[in-house]
């Protein structure tokens, strides 16, 4: 499975990116990594230049929301129903409550979303959702 | 031994001996080479076949329609490798817009077709051909995923299939690409009928002019006070060059070469000189600029040497304007970091050093909100392009 990844915005943290990468590898995903910095108008070229699977975002410095709430749009231009869309890290500045942030980015779009979730934790959902998605 | 250089423009033929360069206005209504032998004919006269040598930008310029997938990746790379060669963008389509998108109305002289890495297939459909029925092309070229050649082959008639320009890591390869553009851009000026005829002159291969400037580009700092990074600027009769350093650019993309291309087919003072004028009263500072040099706006539809002192300056200003920042479009060259322009070409013959610099002033201060400016050089005497020839040719022998 292809899976297109890097981390939205102006945000440089690049060290979850790094681990995400490697961690994706090892669990057999073939990995296209955009790294720090990428907007979302080149995630989701890259999702279309590849085919990707899933396109998984990450966000560590409390600035996604700005930048997330074109996806539906972006999503509706090229089609993309099957790809399945996730993000994790830092999703709020400051304190936030998992019950306020995971409906709201959903209702932007993704289909997972992990706010300040251990990357493991959070892998170990998505391969669960593929296996049901089949 | 000594050699005859001959470098044939739209506007002026030049042509260097060891005695020093002279240069003709051509007569256009003659073709090249009787146009030549006309006025230097009695000078090919003391000369062997072998040692003359022959370049020519007459007519130069390519254009190019590129068809890509998505902005950030395959236009995004066939447009950085279309420039790179010398090569006018005329437009890009963006596949999932094609539906929608017009087809230009002027012949376009490559077609490029890009989309998707290696491994994933059916990337295009009908929707390209129906649009392509409508496009007038002289060339066209695919360098998308492999899975959809032999569906293209099958067809686009005359479809050349190069090497994908993205790889599977999402990075551009732009290799295969280049360098046919690069032969395209070569073969147009030196295979154009009227400078075949330029054979019978000379015994070497004939160039294009700005591949020998190119050429001479890394001598240049021994040859001129140039301190890199520089760039090249040669304002020509029907197009403008300008040749720069890597260094200049922050594009990620990788390139063999220290020095890039970029051609500007329309903005030259004598043959292109309407769509000069058009693209000086569309630019957001021409009336500044007008103003700071004293003069109305009527002076651009005048016929006088101040008429086209003044569209000489200008094009220098929409050169870098179109190069810097203001105008996404383009290549972005980081201008602050300049540190010489070197000017070349026929108006060199034409501005002093004094309305050159105005110029560079007013752009650096009203583009750049800078107030110094980089050093400027003026090749007077055609210095680089027989650098560039001379080098070309010793290391051809
Ligand atoms: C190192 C660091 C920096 C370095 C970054 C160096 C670099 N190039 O990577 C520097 C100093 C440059 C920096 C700058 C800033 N930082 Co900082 N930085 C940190 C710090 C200390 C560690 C980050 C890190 O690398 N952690 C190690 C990695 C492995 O962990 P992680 O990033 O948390 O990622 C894990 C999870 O989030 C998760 N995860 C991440 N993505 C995803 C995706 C999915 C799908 C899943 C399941 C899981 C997942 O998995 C990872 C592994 O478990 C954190 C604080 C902290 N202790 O976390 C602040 C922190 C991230 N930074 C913060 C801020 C605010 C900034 C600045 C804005 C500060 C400023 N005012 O200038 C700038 C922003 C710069 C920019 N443009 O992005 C805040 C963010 C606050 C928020 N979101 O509310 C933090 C949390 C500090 C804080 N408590 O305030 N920072």
């Amino acid at each position: 499975m292809k899976v297109v990844t890097g981390v939205v915005g102006n945000d440089i943290h690049v060290v979850a990116n790094r681990l995400i990468d490697i961690s994706l590898q090892a669990r057999g995903f073939e990995v296209f990594n955009l790294g720090v910095n990428t907007s979302l108008e080149e995630f989701i070229d890259a999702v279309v230049e590849t085919d990707a699977d899933i396109l998984l975002i990450s966000s560590l410095n409390g600035e996604a929301e700005g930048w997330c709430r074109d996806l539906q749009f972006l999503r509706s231009e090229y089609n993309l129903k099957e790809v399945i869309f996730v993000i994790g890290g830092n999703l709020a500045v400051g304190e936030a409550a998992q019950s306020d942030i995971v409906p709201k980015y959903k209702s932007y779009g993704f289909d997972l979303v992990f706010h300040q979730i251990d990357l493991n934790t959070g892998l170990d959902e998505i391969e669960r959702f593929v296996k049901e998605r089949v | 031994m000594s050699k005859l250089l001959i470098d044939v423009g739209s506007t002026y033929f030049k042509v260097c001996q060891t005695s020093g360069i002279s240069q003709y206005f051509r007569d256009f209504k003659k073709d090249i080479y009787d146009d030549l032998v006309t006025k230097c004919g009695n000078i090919f006269a003391n000369y062997q076949k072998e040692d003359i040598f022959i370049c020519s930008s007459a007519n130069g310029g390519l254009s190019t329609l590129i068809i890509g997938l998505t902005n950030s990746f395959s236009l995004k790379f066939a447009k950085n490798i279309a420039f790179n060669s010398g090569i006018n963008i005329i437009d890009t389509i963006l596949y999932s817009k094609i539906e929608e998108s017009r087809a230009p109305s002027e012949l376009v002289d490559v077609v490029i077709i890009v989309g998707g890495i290696d491994g994933i297939g059916g990337v295009f459909d009908e929707k390209l051909f129906d649009y392509l029925k409508n496009v007038q092309y002289s060339n066209i070229v695919y360098v998308g995923t492999k899975q959809d050649v032999s569906f293209l082959s099958a067809h686009i008639p005359e479809l050349k299939v190069l090497g994908n320009i993205i790889t599977e890591k999402l990075h551009v390869n732009g290799g295969e690409l280049k360098e046919y553009l690069t032969n395209l851009y070569q073969a147009d000026i030196v295979g154009k009928e009227d400078i075949k005829h330029l054979y019978e002159i000379t015994a070497n291969q004939i160039y294009s002019t700005p591949y020998i400037v190119n050429r001479s580009l890394p001598l240049i700092d021994a040859n001129f006070e140039v301190v890199n990074p520089f760039i090249v600027v040669d304002i020509g009769g029907a197009t403008t060059d300008i040749h720069y350093s890597r260094d200049l650019v922050r594009d990620n993309i990788v390139s063999e070469s220290g020095y890039d291309r970029l051609v500007f087919k329309k903005l030259g003072v004598f043959k292109s000189r309407e769509t000069l004028i058009f693209a000086a009263k569309n630019n957001e500072f021409v009336y500044e600029l007008l103003a700071y040099l004293n003069v109305t706006e009527n002076i651009l539809e005048e016929e006088s040497e101040k008429s086209l002192r003044i569209l000489m300056q200008l094009s220098i200003f929409l050169v870098l304007y179109k190069v810097s920042r203001l105008h996404p479009l383009y290549v972005t060259l980081h201008l602050e970091l300049l540190n010489t322009i070197v000017l070349t070409g026929g108006i060199t013959k034409v501005l002093s050093y004094e309305e050159v610099e105005m110029i560079i002033e007013f752009f650096y201060k009203k583009v750049m909100n800078l107030h110094a400016i980089p050093n400027i050089v003026m090749d007077s005497d055609y210095a680089i392009w027989t650098l560039g020839m001379e080098n070309n040719e010793n290391s051809a022998s």
